[in-house]
């Protein structure tokens, strides 16, 4: 009995031993492999998203989440160059070349695109045998069929209509009928051969080359779509993607992880031969024309929340991380560089302006302000970007002078907007022209009272809303903040019920001025679209029209550059900033691209397997003097203990 | 509303309750309960404190001109700073290019560049106003429904009782905030908020007070000289139970501050642009994750929300023993 008893004490403690030895702080889940089939390391990169995609579905999803994930499973016909950001450049990727763009008499265009071969959809059990088939223009069909068919709910229909043919009619027929008739052709694409089709447009578009690089038009195979149907236990094709882009999805652990594992049969891409700075000459010139992608696996962990993220990156246990407001302060110095801390780490920091503009936005429908162009100047005059951007920016955003953001054709470096820079006097002369000297109207003899309506959802809002509220108020006009959900703001902003308010942005679909320009074209006034300050001027809407359909050259430049000019004098907006973006990248990981534009940028990336062991041991060793102090009080008591029991017994 | 109508209807106010007081402090009871306060030091520095708060409050609600109040006016030296300043430092708190500072300030400046002393002392008047006017609505509210429910009883009583079960029944904080999503914001409206669910801890003590007054002799005597119930109520049972109704106010007055900082960190509270304790505390979750964290404007929110309710309450103690028939 005794012997069992001791037998069953020691196994207890051996498996107790053994599944501590078991035990570390890494988070992540075992890579699917150890060793890649030549005997190299498997590689795996450790990447946080913020919460799980709504969809993988690349006709469906439109957020930035989602096309995180889908833009590395999924690819198109072109891509944008990982190294050409001024002005930011296409190039083909499951194209051959770039699209061939034929004008037709009757004003219609017709882009011929011509695919590569021996580019094959992942394997899946939705093919027959399980392997995937190649990719044939037939593909293309099909995705533009699933942007016109209603029951995917692709959010941009509404925009390719205009100028895809065949897409409005055949959703409006869909509607009609109930459901999409896959085998009647819509109209939009002509099959050449197996290999060639040609796209259809109602009117010249050059912009639809932007859209051939996003994942609305990337082909999708028809039989994942009726296999993946939510039935028999399957999951719905928005949660199984299947694509044909460097990394198929292995796992999707809802709210947990989503594991993408390389495509062993990707080819439709290389690493550039060329194109990169010239710094970077001896990092890419070995690489130039190596197979893609790099990485063997790629692991987003779903973390919500902010803080443990920014902990795990710290620990080693995240590649790659962003810099939060919370920790921007001890993470990027006055200077704007890296703390010395991170530095010697070997952390790197990219500071990347991304392609947006964020303004303040004065409703020209308004009978106060549209109708007062002095008003307008006046106010922009008084507004001290600089000094928000030190408050709320942390000082590092980049100062909007004018609509476009840089990398964006038309983008002027170095203008100079007269009505940007803050000049008290010159705001009070333009007010006092304004017919309001001094802020007083003359009419009441009181200040004039304007009402700025903002989304104030916390505590950093409510101060730059009041920021906001003194930079008008220093002219002597009182501001009235008007504060709102996000979901009433845009309510507002929509049925017009306001005079102006703040914190509006748009960040680029794709980078042409006309994606920018169109903000402020009349016949976009919503519901038709995004003129939500209702500007209307006709020179403007006749210079957009023009600049829309023209490809880019001096002409076209120049026309932006006019465009451009009126809406600096017209001020229907108060330009604010172009977002800086910061990214932390871990001295094991590589950067290759610094195009925010680029998001199936993941295959460049390159990760030393090695370095990354070794330095997430070293920052995660636990200091032993706890446990000896430990150990130390233990021995004490238990030596008190034992003398205390001794002496009992005597 | 004109300057001069608003600081009119501000002494009329004040002079209104100033009276009030003074005839419920003409009671026998009443002096007797100021004398034995007299004696109470801790009840005196804490009704002083309390004074000298509402003061300051009030000094900010008196408007010398469109853009000032008194207090703004005795703070007129104050210089406007860039942004955050430490605590009597010489520059403003930023790493990357500190500038000097047009003057000292005692407990810093905000994200702003406002004095925080001064911001400090502004919040007395939301929490003046928050505690007055939710004051003004609900204690003769829940004070008459409790009195009405203990003194006719039956289905008066019944219909009293319901109300303040089916209130007391939804949990208090859900209430504010949907009650607040639904006005808007600002701090009248926030005043009608709260009072929705202050009156019913009133209602019930002042309801049970009554039931025991009306079993007394005194009561008896009225209704067998023929006196009306009206009269009754108001000549014989109010002045027997505004103790209790004082009391409670000045309790209550800390639980409204309290409440209006929890709303206003909660986001529904007072409007941008208001200086309130709430706001300030709220504002520090972000200030405390800088790197160096920035601690004054929530020491000093924190300190003067935690003097004032502090100082109510133990007043409110003070006034209950003083109040008390059973004490010497």
């Amino acid at each position: 009995m005794n012997g069992n008893r001791t037998s069953l004490i020691l196994s207890c403690t051996l498996a107790v031993l053994l599944a501590l030895a078991g035990c570390n702080n890494n988070p992540h889940p075992r890579p699917l492999r150890e060793k890649r089939a030549d005997g190299t390391p498997w590689v795996v990169s450790h990447l946080r998203i913020p919460d799980d995609p709504r969809s993988l579905d690349p006709q469906f999803s439109y957020d930035t989440l989602g096309h995180a994930v889908i833009a590395q499973i999924y690819e198109s016909l072109l891509q944008y160059s990982p190294f050409k950001t001024d002005p930011y450049e296409l190039e083909p990727c499951l194209a051959e070349g770039m699209p061939r763009r034929i004008k037709n008499p009757d004003g219609t265009e017709t882009y011929e695109i011509r695919l590569k071969r021996g580019v094959f959809f992942h394997d899946d059990p939705c093919f027959p045998g399980g392997h995937g088939r190649e990719v044939t223009a037939a593909d293309f069909v099909y995705a533009f069929q699933r942007i016109a068919d209603p029951a995917v709910e692709c959010p941009v229909l509404s925009t390719l209509q205009e100028f895809v043919a065949g897409l409005g009619p055949a959703y409006v027929e869909a509607r009609k009928a109930g459901k999409f008739d896959y085998s009647k052709p819509t109209g939009a694409i002509t099959v050449r051969d197996a290999y060639t089709f040609q796209l259809h447009l109602l009117k010249a578009y050059p912009q639809i080359q932007y859209w051939l690089a996003m994942p609305f038009t990337a082909p999708v195979p028809r039989e994942a779509v009726e296999y993946y149907n939510g039935k028999n236990g399957r999951d719905p094709f928005k949660f199984h993607p299947v694509g044909c882009g460097p990394y198929r999805c292995a796992e999707w652990a809802r709210s947990r992880l989503i594991r993408l594992v390389r495509n062993e049969r990707y080819s439709a891409t290389r690493f550039p031969a060329g194109g990169w700075p010239k710094a970077d000459d001896a990092r890419f010139t070995s690489l130039a024309g190596a197979p893609l992608p790099f990485l063997d696996e790629i692991q987003f962990a779903v973390i919500r929340e902010n803080i443990p993220a920014w902990l795990l990156f710290r620990q080693g246990y995240l590649d790659r991380s962003g810099v939060g407001k919370d920790v921007f302060s001890s993470v990027i110095t006055a200077g704007q560089t890296l703390s010395n801390e991170l530095r010697a780490r070997g952390i790197t920091l990219y500071r990347d302006v991304e392609p947006g503009t964020f303004y303040s936005q004065f409703n020209t429908d308004d009978p106060l302000l549209g109708k007062n162009l002095r008003l307008r100047q006046a106010l922009s005059t008084a507004y001290n970007e600089d000094r928000a951007n030190e408050l709320f920016g942390n000082g590092v955003q980049l100062k909007a002078e004018q609509l476009l953001p840089p990398g964006v054709v038309g983008y002027e470096p170095g203008f100079k907007n007269p009505y940007r820079t803050q000049n008290l006097d010159q705001a009070r002369k333009l007010l006092a022209e304004a017919g309001y000297p001094n802020g007083i109207d003359p009419n009441t003899g009181q200040p004039l009272v304007l009402t700025m309506d903002v989304v104030a959802s916390g505590a950093e809002d409510r101060q730059r809303a009041e920021f906001d509220q003194s930079q008008i108020e220093q002219l002597g006009v009182r501001c009235k903040i008007e504060e709102n959900t996000w979901a009433r703001f845009q309510d507002k902003q929509i049925n017009g019920h306001f005079q102006m308010n703040t914190g509006s942005g748009w960040n680029a679909d794709y980078p042409d001025p006309e994606n920018f320009f169109f903000l402020f074209y009349s016949k976009n006034v919503p519901p038709q679209g995004s003129n939500y300050v209702r500007f209307s001027h006709p020179e403007f809407d006749r210079l957009f029209e023009q600049m829309a359909t023209m490809d880019n050259g001096p002409e076209r430049l120049e026309i932006i550059r006019r465009m451009n000019g009126i809406l600096v004098e017209q001020c229907p907006v108060i330009y604010s900033f172009h977002p800086v973006a910061f990214t932390l990248n871990q001295p094991w990981l590589a950067r290759v691209s610094s195009n925010p534009m680029l998001t199936g940028g993941l295959k460049y990336v390159r990760l030393d397997t090695a370095l990354r062991a070794q330095k997430i041991s070293e920052w995660n060793r636990a200091p032993a003097w706890p446990l000896w102090t430990l150990g130390a009080v233990l021995a004490l008591l238990l030596g008190y203990a034992i003398q205390w029991a001794r002496k009992q017994n005597v | 509303m004109p300057i001069w109508l608003s600081n009119l209807l501000l002494l009329a106010g004040c002079a209104a309750l100033v009276a009030l007081l003074r005839a419920f402090l003409f009671t026998e009871r009443s002096r007797r309960a100021l004398n034995r306060l007299r004696r109470d030091r801790v009840g005196l520095a804490c009704a002083a404190l309390v004074a000298l708060l509402l003061l300051i409050g009030l000094s900010d609600c008196f408007q010398i001109n469109p853009r000032q109040s008194a207090l703004d006016y005795a703070f007129r030296n104050v210089p406007r700073e860039e942004g955050y300043s430490a605590p009597l430092a010489t520059t403003t708190f930023n790493e990357r290019d500190p500038k000097p500072l047009n003057g000292r300030h005692l407990l810093g400046t905000d994200l702003l560049g406002k004095d925080v002393f001064l911001q400090t002392l502004k919040g007395c008047k939301t929490a003046l106003i928050i505690g007055g006017f939710t004051s003004l609505i609900y204690i003769p509210f829940g004070a008459l429904l409790g009195i009405l429910g203990g003194y006719y009883r039956r289905w008066v009583d019944d219909v009293v009782q319901y109300l303040y079960s089916t209130v007391a029944s939804i949990p208090g904080i859900l209430l504010l905030v949907a009650v607040m999503m639904t006005l808007g914001k600002g701090l009248d409206r926030m005043a009608v908020a709260l009072s929705l669910t202050a009156w019913i801890g009133l209602c019930r003590l002042v309801r049970g007070e009554t039931f025991r007054q009306t079993a007394k002799p005194y009561v008896e005597a009225a209704r067998a000289l023929g006196q009306s119930h009206w009269r009754i109520v108001v000549f014989h049972i109010l002045p027997n139970v505004m103790h209790l109704v004082i009391i409670n106010a000045i309790l209550g007055f800390s639980g409204l501050v309290l409440a209006e900082s929890i709303l206003s960190y909660l986001g529904v509270g007072a409007p941008v642009g208001t200086p309130s304790w709430g706001i300030m505390i709220d504002s520090a979750r972000m200030e405390l994750s800088r790197e160096p964290a920035v601690w004054w404007p929530l020491a000093a929110a924190s300190s003067a929300l935690f003097l004032l309710v502090l100082s109510l309450n133990l007043l409110g103690d003070s006034l209950r023993r003083a109040f008390d028939p059973k004490a010497g």
